[in-house]
């Protein structure tokens, strides 16, 4: 039964991959990665990782839209028709795609035991995990612990994303004084908004601090947090949720969010244990490793939710009127 | 019995992509858009409950909260454009 899932969800993420590419409205290509990243997430569900599709329905089907319809809103609608001929790409395409068919034939079969990633560290980890790090989401456990150092290097990238955007676009980030056209007329949208706000926000916490037993963690709570203001912002304006969330305090919580989590490694070598070895922490180890999961969660979720605003902040403020710096 | 409705889910997102390819209106696409993130909640918690992990329903709640936004951005980047006719974007395939 799973695989006739598989075989038709994947039969449908090619034929909408198909359809974004010869679509020329962008709005609509926009609309459309939108329904590809949640039938992508539909299949991670189908294959147990849930981690992983709770971050593609976040990430993929509202942050990437959200931002993609922003840049959609700064430009025009039309693809402009390609002035080359399409056949070198599609040989490239052909050639590339083909080379990767041919690489998978040497991997093992779907679901082998035998399979080398069987073999190697995943069954220490999940041997060890109840024991030692006692959280019972493996997921998070390697993520914050085993490979901490890793998610730190990807939070550096998320951190770098948010500076790139404000070098690019303005480190000040534009105050916005316009509620925007038509915004007084959205009653029900504003009615709406009101009572999802604050649930979406409960949410992101409870998939910040339920990360150890669920699917979740910083990345997807960050992100969750942040398409709560998201949502205000286009109820009620960006102006009116600049007020809320000052750009200033995006600035500084970008950087604490990044702090948070190095702070605690430099905590654990002041304790006498390795960066970011946890179990020093506290006096049990094990509650070591759980105050460390939590704490570098809390970072990555301040850090990512701070860069994800910031780069709506600077898309969007680009129709604002008036480009006075603070 | 999850079989069954996983099935129909299956056909239901089938449908509502082919109205979301076609068109012709970015109305037409808007509610398929929707419809489809309807029905993945939907089969999200369908195949919760058949392959025995009901937890799966955090990531329904995920897909509920963040579908709502992501239609609701393309509804203001319309009204941001003000181009309410169907004119302009009707020709979604060239």
């Amino acid at each position: 039964m799973e695989h006739l899932v598989d075989i038709v969800l994947l039969g449908l993420l090619m034929i909408t991959g198909f359809a974004i590419v010869r679509m020329r409205s962008l709005l609509a290509a926009a609309m459309l990665t939108s329904i590809y990243s949640l039938l992508s997430a539909s299949l991670f569900v189908v294959l147990d990782a849930v981690d992983v599709a709770l971050t593609e329905a976040a990430i993929g089907a509202g942050i990437s839209t959200i931002l993609l319809l922003a840049t959609v809103a700064l430009t025009t609608d039309e693809e402009k028709a390609p002035r080359h001929t399409p056949l070198l790409p599609l040989v490239v395409v052909i050639a590339t795609g083909a080379a990767l068919i041919y690489g998978t034939l040497d991997m093992p079969h779907y679901g082998d035991p035998a399979a080398p990633i069987h073999q190697y560290v995943a069954p220490t980890y999940l041997h060890d995990t109840p024991g030692v790090i006692g959280v019972p989401n493996v997921v998070t456990s390697v993520l914050a612990s085993y490979r901490g150092y890793d998610t730190l290097g990807e939070v550096t990238v998320i951190f770098t994303a948010g500076v790139g955007v404000m070098v690019l676009l303005g480190y000040r980030l534009r105050r916005c004084n316009i509620t925007g056209p038509g915004i007084r007329n959205l009653i029900v949208l504003r009615v709406i908004a009101k009572l999802f706000f604050p649930l979406i926000l409960l949410f992101a916490l409870y998939v910040l601090l339920h990360g150890d037993y669920g699917p979740g963690g910083g990345f997807q709570a960050g992100v969750v947090f942040a398409t709560g203001f998201i949502l205000y912002a286009l109820a009620f304006g960006l102006g009116n949720a600049q007020r809320l969330i000052p750009r200033k305090l995006l600035r500084i919580m970008v950087a604490v969010g990044m702090l948070i989590y190095a702070a605690v490694g430099i905590e654990s070598m002041l304790l006498g244990g390795k960066f970011l070895e946890y179990r020093v922490l506290a006096d049990d180890p094990v509650t070591g490793q759980r105050l460390g999961i939590m704490l570098i969660e809390l970072g990555v979720g301040i850090a990512v939710a701070s860069v994800v605003l910031i780069i709506y902040y600077a898309f969007v403020s680009r129709h604002c009127q008036a480009p006075e710096d603070m | 019995m999850y079989i069954a409705v996983t099935i129909a889910i299956l056909i239901a997102i089938a449908l509502g992509l082919v109205r979301a390819f076609r068109g012709p209106t970015l109305y037409d696409r808007i509610m398929a858009g929707n419809m489809i993130g309807t029905l993945t909640v939907l089969m999200v918690a369908v195949l919760g409950f058949m392959t025995g992990r009901p937890e799966f329903l955090d990531i329904a709640l995920v897909y509920v909260l963040i579908s709502f936004v992501s239609t609701i951005a393309v509804l203001r980047v319309y009204i941001i454009r003000g181009t309410m006719d169907s004119s302009s974007t009707g020709s979604g395939k060239e």
